[in-house]
């Protein structure tokens, strides 16, 4: 633990120079959990290797680095556009450096009662909603665990301010899928943002969200906490992408309530950022739902990707299937930590988990924790975790075909993350995804490197 | 109309209209044999050359210098019992790692293939049908073809294919191979019973159209309608201008594709080349009568 009293942290002094600021968005209730949240931070500060919950991800980037907060950075439409999410048709709400960008946006109309923007101009409709859920959902309070290590949520709710907000009330299925664009640009030096998404389905309805965070320039740290409701018999797709630029750091929670009979599907697909981390906890609150967590992440170089997912099944005859990938080259370091609770009363429970790497290099690593515990006896839950190379015979078996060797190898990597990247069904997002995997695989060198015999 | 002695192909003499005017007839003439010319040519210079190689899997030597020449048109059985070298050759031709060439040449159309790599080998127009066809999850058949194509396409001059032409361009295999159309969007040969797989090499190699197809024990998992149906689409790819080496234990298969010369590979050489009537002899008599011929002249 680093002691962030007393060093001036400027993840601490930000709150002090911003606190009559944040105090102008909201409620007085946001203001009681600002500065709760930021006394939780204050006291345990940043993590380290030491903390059970980041054993394998070294932080020291945040620890020595100095983080302006971000204001009033502009991004004109055009290069907006220009982005490889530009063309994504979808209802758009863009956040430049965590504030909202209206002018950014795309108009539409939409149901009635169906409310697409930040949570700032949510709270004019909704108020009731936001604050119920608010600080709720990413709380792990009363769930089981030993190591619970909830931080980085305090550090984004102490500062929470406009955020991002998606209502789909009851009944309502929405065709369009929503895209929620992050962009950070940070070329006037290091800056932090705490992007706050809440998404709210009521019950019977239907959406697909995709959350992109992307790195326009610069060194930066995103802290981003997403809270999901899902109601009864709701069916929400929910799609992340993470494409950070090279030198920044990502720290995200995506926090899940499952209401019975709803099913959640969440897609997690990590390229970019030197150091990435996803907390992804659903919390299955009802009983007969479905669960899918799919996720690929690719690193390369430096990278780091730190991916940890923990189910809580709490109640009876729930379904949860869980698939993460990770392709790793160079000196990238890989983690997976999947826990799944099974509660005394989760009786018929069915969890099952699959990890698998992919190392394109000798020096890249995986540490893969599966991590089961179940306080039910009548439940089926399997997990496997495996670690790879591309085989040679298979690199072979393309190059008799005439497919170079280099295209037969990105082809084989495709290939490993397709499983992962088939289940986006929102139009045109699979495809960018495969260009942006291309890309990144065809720059680097490392690919030749290591191929099993 | 002339008709090449080798390969029956029909060789048109063209004289034109000035064949009677005499001042002409030494220019005319030497015109009208190019095509002629051209085509005997190709048989002065065998499609595949193979001399003295010489090959090893690690300390192992496996070939022990082959020779082989087989001319365009042609279809060349290679026949031997277990561990003789016949797999190893027909890897060796395609580029496979994992063996080291100590002697010897192969060259193809008078091309040397031995430093190519295998991509290289295949843009050359080598094809190797695999004796263990290789899954590959997550590539649709359709894709890898595509991709597979579109580069042999590319080494040829020749325009890449859209989607929609390609699928043009392998309607008529699929039916000749009697393909099942669901195979095409499946992951390569992910799940497919052998049959599947052996028909889906046949099926490759007639939407490739390789100059040289080495076919490695494609009869072997086979049941006999599956082996007629890709001995069927052998048959039909058979042509002029391409040559077949057909890599076979049995001669079961060769019931199906006749061979115009079978050669017997016996520890890394070969030992005795005849016609396709030595496979039948060898089926009737077994190895042992050649090791006993073998054994006689020494």
């Amino acid at each position: 633990m680093i002691d962030l009293k007393s060093g001036n942290h400027s993840l601490v002094e930000n709150f002090e120079l911003m606190k009559g600021l944040l105090a102008t968005y909201g409620p007085d209730s946001f203001q009681v959990l600002r500065d709760r949240a930021f006394r939780n931070f204050s006291e345990f500060g940043i993590p380290t290797t030491k903390d059970e919950e980041f054993k394998y991800l070294s932080l020291r980037a945040l620890e020595e680095g100095h983080f302006k907060p971000a204001y009033g950075a502009t991004i004109d439409r055009f290069q907006v556009e220009q982005t490889i999410v530009g063309q994504v048709d979808a209802i758009t709400v863009t956040f430049v450096n965590g504030e909202h960008a209206p002018e950014l946006s795309s108009a539409h109309i939409l149901p009635a009662g169906v409310f697409i923007g930040s949570i700032k101009d949510g709270l004019a409709v909704y108020e009731d909603k936001i604050v119920q859920h608010i600080g709720e959902i990413a709380s792990l309070k009363n769930k089981l665990g030993t190591s619970n290590d909830e931080r980085f949520v305090h550090l984004n709710t102490a500062y929470l301010s406009e955020g991002a907000f998606i209502y789909i009330p009851e009944g309502v299925s929405l065709e369009r899928p929503i895209h929620l664009l992050f962009l950070t640009s940070a070329n006037h030096g290091p800056l932090v943002s705490h992007p706050r998404t809440l998404i709210v389905l009521e019950e019977n309805s239907d959406a697909k969200v995709l959350e992109t965070y992307l790195g326009l320039d610069g060194v930066y740290f995103t802290n981003a906490v997403t809270e999901v409701s899902v109601g009864p018999n709701a069916i929400l797709e929910h799609t992340k992408f993470q494409q950070e630029q090279a030198d920044s750091v990502h720290i995200a929670n995506i926090s899940v309530n499952q209401a019975e009979n709803s099913i959640y599907t969440s897609n997690n697909i990590n390229f970019g950022g030197k150091i990435a981390r996803n907390d992804v906890n659903v919390w299955l609150d009802g009983e007969h739902t479905e669960t899918w967590l799919n996720g690929t992440s690719v690193g390369l170089g430096h990278q780091a990707i730190d991916n940890h997912t923990r189910i809580d099944h709490a109640k009876p005859n729930c379904n949860s299937f869980e698939v993460y990938k990770a392709i790793l080259g160079g000196h990238a370091i890989g983690v997976f930590n999947g826990k799944i609770f099974v509660y005394e009363d989760a009786q018929k429970t069915d969890a099952k988990q699959t990890n698998q790497a992919l190392l394109l290099s000798r020096t890249a690593t995986i540490n893969t924790k599966p991590q089961l515990e179940i306080f039910a006896d009548d439940v089926k839950c399997t997990h496997g975790a495996t670690v790879g190379q591309l085989r040679e015979e298979s690199v072979f078996y393309l190059q008799s075909r005439g497919i170079p060797k280099a295209e037969a190898e990105a082809l084989l990597v495709y290939a490993f993350a397709a499983e992962v990247l088939l289940k986006i069904t929102i139009p045109g997002v699979r495809e960018i995804l495969e260009k942006v995997l291309f890309e990144k695989l065809s720059t680097t060198q490392e690919l030749p490197e290591f191929v099993e015999t | 109309m002339m008709r090449c002695r080798k390969c029956a192909t029909r060789l048109n003499l063209d004289f034109g209209v000035n064949f009677q005017a005499k001042i002409y007839v030494e220019l005319v003439w030497t015109r009208a044999m190019m095509p002629v010319a051209s085509h005997l040519m190709i048989h002065a210079i065998a499609m595949l050359e193979i001399k003295n190689l010489h090959a090893r899997v690690e300390d192992k030597e496996i070939l022990r210098g082959i020779n082989l020449s087989v001319n365009a048109g042609e279809v060349h059985a290679i026949m031997g019992p277990n561990g003789s070298g016949k797999s190893t050759l027909a890897s060796v031709i395609a580029g496979k790692s994992g063996y080291e060439v100590t002697e010897g040449s192969v060259e193809i159309n008078g091309k040397d293939l031995l430093d190519l790599a295998p991509e290289e080998r295949a843009a050359a127009g080598v094809f190797l049908a695999f004796q263990y066809p290789v899954e590959i999850p997550g590539v649709t058949n359709t894709y890898f073809l595509r991709a597979a194509l579109n580069n042999v396409r590319k080494n040829r001059g020749e325009p890449e294919l859209s989607m929609t032409e390609f699928m043009k361009h392998i309607k008529s295999k699929v039916q000749l191979m009697e393909m099942d159309n669901s195979l095409l969007s499946r992951s390569v040969n992910e799940g497919f019973s052998g049959g599947e797989k052996k028909r889906n090499e046949i099926f490759q190699m007639a939407v490739l159209e390789p100059t040289l197809a080495i076919l490695d024990e494609t009869d072997s998992g086979l049941d006999i309608d599956a082996l007629k149906t890709v001995a069927n689409g052998v048959n039909t790819l058979r042509s002029t201008d391409r040559a077949i080496v057909v890599v076979t234990h049995y001669q079961r298969l060769l019931n199906y594709i006749v061979p115009d010369f079978v050669h017997i590979l016996m520890d890394g050489r070969i030992v005795k080349s005849g016609g396709k009537e030595l496979a039948l002899e060898l089926e009737e008599r077994g190895y042992g009568f050649i090791e006993e011929e073998l054994a006689a002249k020494a």
